[in-house]
């Protein structure tokens, strides 16, 4: 068993859209993986139904060799895997150590973790007391992953880590994420592809809804062909602003 | 800097106490200091009130959506359950067990999916079978109830006047257990059919989970005891209560009213609302639907006619006492506040909205539950991504508000008539005190039934001093509601969408 995630022909609606028309990829344990794709391919919503918080209609996702498609969002989350949405989504109007608070599954999460935490993002034990919409963009996001990093979470799904990010900040945010991969496993959706080339180690290409392609970062990087075919429009502006 | 990062903060605020003091001198002025302090202590009361609505209306909306127009009928219930307790608590102990086992049924209801789902039923027979499902445990409720006698149960504490007569010989003997006990058993009954129809037998595409069926297993084992219980003390209970000092009992009907009103909205939400969380549209309806059923029941019960019910010996000695301190021992019906005669138990209804706010804020600020309600507020996905149980939070919030409402509602029975309609007057009351305050904020709640409170007394007063027509003081609440909206178009307290 060394996939800790695998999704076989995920199908999601969302209203009476069709967004996913069969997404499968499977996630090798304590590695990076890249889902890439153009903007709405469907990368965001394959993480929303992993998790439950779109609920796929059809297909099997299994975590650690249980099924876990159809049940409750806050019951797969409970199972061990955390979340970090795009656009930095903090709780604003909760302070930077309520934000963290409110992650925790068992009373002591944060204290057990609180080293780690802040060893990785320094800056948030000096924000601590500060709201949530105090913080700047970038502190925001590390907020937003330091709470993923509260419980003992074994799969991260991390959505778009560098969107609107000035780029020594990007540059931070990777080196957090590589530096936390050591011990968790992240599915990771990144735009920016020279990020999502550096830090990857397998990709999922999806394309219109569908998985298309998958295998390891580095024979990617080398294929200019596939890049162009599927990728081509975002790596051109990769670095920028969606 | 300091002075201006506060005033971005807090600007709403700031100008709200501004307008509040300068108008205060104004009318301290103009009005001289008796007659405003009278008013300045009727506003409070009322804002008291419209408080304790507007909490849990604000709450509920904010978190989740939901605009109950159930909410008014959440006061009323209060208003009424804790009458029947601290006047006489038969009816309600009578029909406890009944309540409870039916509630037992519909708490097993995530089992009886787990149950039901793999039997094979065709397509076309299912819906008929939940129809015939819905239909036999009405039947098997309304057996269980035939030959109870409820409205003599409810009329128990209609006797004009509990001080002079003797309580004990009040609280009528209910039926002896040998003919009771199958009355719960079918009401567990009824509700283990109503679960069974919400379960839809033969419907392989649902998914069960563990957790849900112990979640469900362990409600009802809880609420199964609790049922044992209230049948044994059926009779028992209501003369311990009655003997109990008024006083005493006066508290517990403050505690009994909330925990009744709360428990109603836990099943309301349970029951109505969470299915329908996909369609908010028919949400609003059921609630609506929901206030229009239970004002009828209560009219059946209790006919539409207001009752008063008697303040505790706490707020009913005779006489006036010459300051706060002095109330403390002589506990008498007015209180001299600075020259200005007011009725003592209005003072504790402000007392009590105060009360209220501040358990609300230590809630909402320090408890685990009141961060995730704020949470939620903002981002309510995201609470669920944490691996929440928002379901829960739901539920508990919902009772929350309809507790809070509900302690409104008890809480204003000895000084307003207990009668069916009092609900749909605080609601659309509490509606402006919400949208003047911005939706989903208590605090913003409280400043809302502040300003609208204060604006009904001092309408009030205006309209009497140059004998204005009364509709001045009706109108000043949703004059203030217009001002408000016309500078902040999301309410006082309302974050920007």
């Amino acid at each position: 068993m060394s996939d800790i995630l695998t999704v076989e022909g995920m199908q999601t609606y969302i209203g009476q859209f069709h967004i996913l028309e069969g997404v499968s990829l499977s996630v090798p344990r304590e590695s990076i993986t890249v889902l890439l794709g153009r903007n709405g391919a469907g990368k965001t919503t394959t993480l929303k139904s992993i998790l439950g918080l779109t609920p796929p209609s059809e297909g099997r996702v299994v975590f650690n060799g249980e099924e876990i498609q159809g049940k409750r969002a806050y019951d797969i989350a409970e199972m061990g895997i955390g979340y970090v949405p795009e656009h930095r989504a903090i709780f604003r109007n909760l302070s930077v150590g309520e934000n963290l608070k409110i992650a925790e599954r068992k009373n002591g999460d944060l204290e057990r973790r609180s080293h780690f935490i802040f060893d990785l993002f320094p800056d948030l034990k000096r924000l601590y007391h500060l709201p949530g919409d105090h913080l700047s963009g970038g502190q925001q996001q590390m907020l937003a992953v330091a709470r993923a990093l509260v419980p003992d979470n074994q799969l991260l799904l991390i959505d778009e880590p560098s969107s609107g990010l000035a780029p020594v900040l990007i540059e931070q945010v990777m080196e957090a994420i590589r530096e936390l991969s050591a011990s968790t496993t992240v599915l990771l959706v990144e735009q920016n592809f020279l990020m999502a080339s550096q830090l990857g180690e397998n990709y999922i290409i999806i394309d219109e809804g569908k998985s298309v392609h998958r295998g390891a970062m580095e024979e990617l990087v080398e294929d200019e062909a596939l890049i162009q075919q599927y990728l081509g429009a975002s790596v051109s502006k990769a670095g920028g602003e969606r | 800097m300091n002075v201006r990062q506060l005033w971005r903060e807090r600007n709403a605020q700031l100008v709200v106490a501004a307008i509040l003091i300068a108008l205060s001198v104004i009318g301290w002025t103009a009005m001289g200091q008796k007659p405003f302090i009278r008013t300045l202590l009727s506003g409070l009361t009322l804002g008291a009130l419209l408080f304790m609505v507007a909490a849990g209306l604000t709450l509920i909306f904010g978190l989740m959506d939901v605009l109950n127009f159930a909410h008014g009928t959440m006061f009323m219930v209060g208003a009424y359950a804790g009458w029947q307790f601290y006047t006489n608590p038969t009816f309600l102990f009578g029909l406890a067990p009944l309540v409870l086992a039916s509630i037992t049924g519909l708490a097993l209801t995530p089992v009886l999916r787990k149950l039901s789902m793999t039997w094979s039923i065709p397509e076309r027979w299912r819906r008929t079978l939940g129809a015939l499902l819905i239909v036999g445990s009405l039947v098997v409720g309304l057996v269980s109830v035939l030959g109870l006698d409820i409205k003599g149960l409810a009329e128990t504490a209609m006797v004009p006047s509990m001080v002079a007569a003797d309580p004990l010989q009040e609280a009528t003997p209910q039926e002896p257990l040998a003919t009771f006990w199958y009355r719960p058993t079918l009401a567990l009954l009824a509700g283990l059919l109503l679960a069974l129809a919400q379960a839809r037998p033969g419907d392989r595409t649902q998914v069960v989970h563990r957790e849900e069926v112990n979640r469900g297993l362990a409600l009802a084992g809880g609420l199964f005891v609790l049922t044992i219980v209230a049948t044994l003390v059926r009779e028992a209970a209501p003369l311990a209560v009655l003997t109990l000092n008024a006083n005493v009992r006066f508290v517990l009907c403050l505690l009994v009213g909330a925990l009744i009103g709360g428990g109603l909205g836990a099943v309301v939400e349970m029951g109505l609302i969470r299915p329908l969380y996909e369609r908010p549209i028919f949400q609003v309806m059921v609630t609506l639907g929901l206030a229009f059923v239970l004002t009828e029941v209560i009219q059946v019960l209790w006919d539409p006619l207001p009752y008063q019910m008697s303040r505790p010996p706490l707020f009913s000695q005779p006489g006036k006492a010459d300051s706060l301190l002095a109330w403390f021992s002589e506990h008498t019906t007015t209180v001299d506040v600075m020259g200005v005669t007011f009725p003592s138990y209005r003072l504790f209804i402000i007392v009590l909205g105060g009360v209220m706010l501040l358990g609300l804020h230590l809630l909402m600020k320090y408890s685990r539950l009141g961060m995730i309600i704020r949470a939620g507020v903002q981002d309510r996905e995201m609470v669920e991504a944490l691996g929440i149980n928002v379901e829960r939070v739901f539920t508990l919030v919902f009772a929350l508000g309809a507790g809070l409402a509900a302690l409104g509602g008890i809480g204003a029975a000895p000084f307003i008539p207990v009668e069916p309609v009092m609900g749909d007057r605080f609601l659309m009351q509490g509606f402006i005190t919400v949208v003047i305050g911005g939706m989903g904020s208590y605090s913003g709640a409280a400043v809302g039934a502040l300003l609208l409170g204060l604006a009904r007394a001092f309408g009030d007063y205006l309209a009497l001093k140059f004998s204005l027509t009364p509709a001045i003081s009706e109108a000043s609440t949703v004059i203030v509601m217009a001002i408000v909206l016309l500078v902040r178009p999301a309410g006082l307290f309302g974050r920007k969408e």
